[in-house]
This record gives C-alpha cells, sequence and structure tokens, in this order.
C-alpha cells in the first residue's frame, strides 16, 4: 500500500508546473515569469499604462506556469490547405483550446482593435482638428517614424512581416500594433504579437520621459515660447459631417483601413449624434473594458518563454524606441516648417502629438511649452495633431497591410 | 500605385531576399500614401470647415446687430436716471465696468479681512493672456481625467 502511495506521490510530481521548470529549456520559463512580475510591478507601483499593462504581464504569468495549458503557441501555426495557405485550424482551437486560446481568436480574426478603436472614438472630441484641418499633415508626418523603422529593421536582416509589426510600434498606438502584427505574423516568425504588444505599450507609457529631449533638442527657445491664438468654435453639425466624410475617404482610398477607420469614426458619430447616448455610454465603457481586459490577457499570454528569450526580441526593444523617436522628430520638424511658412503662428511643440498616444503626447507638448511660457495652453492645438495621429496611424497601418500582406 | 509594391514584395517575401529597391519603395509610397489621403482630408475639412464659419459668422453678426439695437434702446430709456460715481475708484480701471470692479475689490477686501489688513484696489488691467480665465479654468476642468 505504501508503495502504491508513494508511485501515485511520483506521478503528481511529474504531471506538476513544479517538474516543468526542470525539462529542457524550463529555466526559460522561470525568467519569463520573472519578467511578468517586473511588468506588474511597472504597472502597478509606476502606474506605466496600468489597464493594459497588468492584464498583460497576468497573462504573461499564466502562460509560463508549465501545465496549466491555457494557450498553444502551436495552434496558430498557419497550414496550407489547397491554394490557401495563410489558414488557422479554428476548429481544432475550439475543440482543444484552453481559455486564452478561445480569447486569442478575437485578437487573431482581427475582432478587438477594431472594437476598442470604437470606444475610443466614442471618447474623443475631433473639435480642434476641425478647426484646425492642417493639424492633419502634422498627424501624416508622425508617422514617419513607422516607414523609417520599416528600413531599420529590414537593414537588420527581418522579414517584411516582421519589418512592418515593428516598425508599426513608431504609430504608438496600442490597438493599431496589434491589428498589424496579429495579421502579418505568424508563428513561424522569430518575433510574435505580443512582444509587440509589450514594445508598444511600454514606450507608450515612457512618451512622458523619451519625448521631452527630442523635442527640446530639435526646437529653439523663441519657437517654444510661441503663444497660438485661440481655436473657432467648431458647430455640432460639422462635428457631425467630419465622422462620415473621414470614413468614406480614407475608407475608398486604404479599404485595409476600414476596419479601424471606420469603427473609430462609428464611435465618434455616435457619441456626436447626441441620440444613441446609452449606446456611445457602453462603447466608451464597459464595451472597452471588457475588450481591454481579453485584449491585454491574451496577448500576454502569446509572450512564451521560446518567442521572448530571442535576439530578435531585443531588436524589437531597439527598434521599437527608434520608431518612436523618429516619429516624434518627424512630427516637429514639420510643426517647425509649419512655423516658418506661417511666420511663426504655429508653435512646433505641436508636432511632437501627432504620434497617436491619446492624450499623453498632447499633455507632453502643453508640458514642454509652459516650461518656457507659463501661461500658454498649447494642449487644446496639440490635440489637433494627437486625434489626427490616430487617424493616421490607422492609415499607415492599412499601407502597411496592403503592401506586406501575405 | 502601392499594389505594385506589394506584388513585388510578395513575390519576394518567402525568401527574405528582398532588395533595396524594395524596402526604399515601401517608405517612399508609404509616406506618400498617408500624406495624400490626410492632404485630401485636410482639403474637404477645409472647405466645409470654411463654409460653416462664414454662415456662423453671418448668424453671430446678425445676433450683435440685434443685441446693439436692443441695447441702444435700453440706454434710452435709463438715460435720464443719475448715476453715482464711485468716490475713491482706482484711478485705471482699463475701461471695465464699475460693476466688475465692484466685485474685484469685494473678493480683495474679502482676502484682506481674513488677515486683518486693508487692502486697496489702485489700479485693474485686462490680462494680456488671451483665453479668458473662465474659459482656462474649464479647459482646465475637462482635461484633468487625462
Amino acid at each position: 500500500m505504501i508503495e502504491q502511495f508513494l508511485s501515485t506521490i511520483a506521478d503528481l510530481a511529474r504531471d506538476s508546473g513544479v517538474a516543468g521548470f526542470f525539462v529542457d529549456g524550463g529555466w526559460k520559463n522561470i525568467v519569463m515569469i520573472l519578467i511578468s512580475f517586473l511588468f506588474m510591478y511597472l504597472a502597478i507601483a509606476k502606474g506605466f499604462e496600468p489597464l493594459l499593462l497588468l492584464p498583460i504581464s497576468f497573462g504573461m504569468l499564466l502562460t509560463n506556469l508549465p501545465g496549466a495549458e491555457m494557450y498553444h503557441s502551436e495552434f496558430w501555426v498557419y497550414q496550407t490547405v489547397g491554394d490557401n495557405d495563410h489558414y488557422i485550424d479554428y476548429g481544432n482551437i475550439l475543440q482543444h483550446g484552453g481559455l486564452l486560446d478561445i480569447l486569442y481568436m478575437g485578437v487573431k480574426l482581427q475582432i478587438y482593435p477594431p472594437l476598442i478603436f470604437l470606444g475610443i472614438g466614442a471618447m474623443t472630441d475631433f473639435g480642434p482638428l476641425i478647426a484646425n484641418p492642417k493639424s492633419f499633415l502634422l498627424g501624416a508626418a508622425a508617422q514617419g517614424g513607422i516607414f523609417f523603422t520599416f528600413l531599420g529593421a529590414a537593414v537588420l536582416g527581418m522579414s517584411a512581416a516582421e519589418c512592418g509589426s515593428i516598425a508599426i510600434i513608431g504609430g504608438a498606438d496600442g490597438p493599431t500594433s496589434i491589428y498589424v502584427s496579429s495579421k502579418l505574423l505568424s508563428n513561424s516568425d522569430s518575433i510574435g504579437v505580443g512582444t509587440i504588444a509589450l514594445a508598444a505599450y511600454t514606450y507608450m507609457a515612457l512618451v512622458p520621459i523619451i519625448q521631452p529631449p527630442i523635442m527640446r533638442a530639435l526646437t529653439t527657445k523663441k519657437e517654444r515660447s510661441i503663444v497660438m491664438g485661440q481655436l473657432r468654435p467648431v458647430s455640432k453639425v460639422e462635428k457631425l459631417i467630419f465622422p462620415i466624410l473621414v470614413t468614406v475617404v480614407i475608407a475608398l482610398m486604404i479599404p485595409s483601413a476600414a476596419p479601424l477607420v471606420g469603427m473609430l469614426m462609428m464611435g465618434n458619430l455616435l457619441k456626436e449624434s447626441g441620440v444613441c447616448d446609452r449606446i456611445a455610454k457602453t462603447a466608451q465603457n464597459e464595451l472597452m473594458n471588457i475588450i481591454t481586459i481579453f485584449l491585454g490577457t491574451t496577448v500576454g499570454a502569446t509572450t512564451t518563454a521560446k518567442t521572448i528569450m530571442t535576439l530578435s526580441f531585443a531588436k524589437v526593444i531597439v527598434l521599437g524606441v527608434i520608431a518612436f523617436s523618429i516619429g516624434t522628430a518627424c512630427g516637429i520638424l514639420l510643426g517647425k516648417l509649419m512655423c516658418v511658412l506661417t511666420h511663426g503662428k504655429v508653435n512646433p511643440l505641436i508636432g511632437s502629438a501627432g504620434v497617436s498616444a491619446v492624450p499623453m503626447a498632447a499633455r507632453v507638448s502643453q508640458k514642454v511649452g509652459q516650461e518656457e511660457v507659463p501661461t500658454n495652453y498649447l494642449l487644446m492645438h496639440a490635440m489637433g495633431p494627437n486625434v489626427a495621429g490616430v487617424i493616421g496611424s490607422a492609415v499607415a497601418a492599412g499601407v502597411l497591410l496592403s503592401i506586406v500582406a501575405h | 500605385m502601392y499594389y505594385n509594391t506589394a506584388q513585388l514584395l510578395a513575390s519576394k517575401l518567402s525568401g527574405k531576399d528582398y532588395t533595396a529597391t524594395d524596402i526604399a519603395s515601401v517608405v517612399i509610397t508609404g509616406m506618400s500614401v498617408v500624406f495624400i489621403g490626410l492632404v485630401l482630408l485636410v482639403l474637404f475639412v477645409s472647405i466645409y470647415g470654411g463654409l460653416f464659419n462664414k454662415a456662423n459668422q453671418k448668424k453671430k453678426e446678425k445676433q450683435e446687430a440685434e443685441k446693439q439695437a436692443a441695447e441702444a434702446e435700453k440706454a434710452k430709456k435709463t438715460e435720464n436716471k443719475p448715476v453715482q460715481s464711485a468716490v475713491n475708484a482706482p484711478a485705471a480701471t482699463d475701461g471695465i465696468e464699475e460693476e466688475i470692479v465692484a466685485v474685484i475689490a469685494a473678493a480683495v477686501a474679502a482676502i484682506g479681512e481674513k488677515s486683518g489688513k486693508k487692502l486697496v484696489v489702485k489700479s485693474i488691467k485686462r490680462s494680456v493672456s488671451q483665453r479668458d480665465p473662465w474659459a482656462a479654468a474649464g479647459l482646465v476642468d475637462n482635461t484633468r481625467p487625462f
């Protein structure tokens, strides 16, 4: 009887997660769990985008516990069936997948990011952009970071899909990064969606640290002190026409940007119409929160030890910060050009807000501006390029997808 | 335009052997498509924004004209009433209404009362800031949740 007892105990120990740490490569899981603790610390104690980083880091913890079987990266390998070589066996996932596999289908099928955009649209006031449409240009310039990083990644010898996924980090837009990378990357690539999302959200949280030195280096004290005039008031009809117009123009021009831009603008129309208060509120709050939980946890779950503990991850981290910095610099430089062309009516600092990261980037412009002139309110002026940046990065995402599609 | 690049790149994707020209064309077409898209939006929004702004201004002018007419009538009615001038009014009031001056003086007096000092308003000047303080307070209030 004692023998039977001992063998049962031994079996249990073999099946337990602890045993998983001692198999070949099991130490990597321990490292990953420690990294997840680090991100939890950053989210809770340092307040780094906690709404996303906390679910992501917990997803990271869950996926790296051996034997928990909540997420299987091997299920997400593209297979060739007939002429279609970009095929995932969703039937198999539904039958054998764990909780996080099932939820991750929303990422892979491109459902969550557009729904997040719906909520963002319902929260955004495009008034400053309508009052000063030239802000669109700053939102476009800041996307320069995306395309120049594409160049950098290519030089480092990454595949086109990887280049596109890393480059989109420069858009400083979490949902867009996840949207593009989940569409481009497959399991055979050396980086995963989770890696991209982690880098994107970490850098978005670091916007107040990354941007100001670049902003100060590229502008003169005189330029930073420019006080901009008040924006004209925007009527309700203008705010109603705007989302419809943007959707039609962008969706016709770059169809692959339609899911993101379309949902963003639909959310905005719900808000501005004033007749769908209940729906607009749900999109802003409950729906957004639910999707954030699903998105964060599952994207975190893709950061399994074998996808993170590679040289490519280091490349993502380095290229990500370069993408961010070039985006900021491009925005500032166009801001300077606009300053010259308008004979000093535009403060170049609002250019850096063209990287999306709403509303953090706009607040950074405001803060750096106030360091020179304490009574200077650049916030509303910076919100224009900021929301234009959201549209701009969605457009850039569409362009990347149509160029680098499998 | 960018579909050609797409085909070019997709055909070479599997072997990772894209050339420098492919990459350059991605960067150039990518940036130009984003710019063309957003420049189109700038044009559209500027055009309809301009139209609405004009319409709004006309409406405003009309309203202001009506308001002025009403005020002129009101002024006529009150013309006969004697106007009391404040004895020790501040020397420079920068064209600010007496009522506002009184309110500011009262606020200053209230602060002085707390510290037990008697304060005198010597001059009142309009601040140079382009945004009026109420709008600024509203702005701060609206953007605080961020």
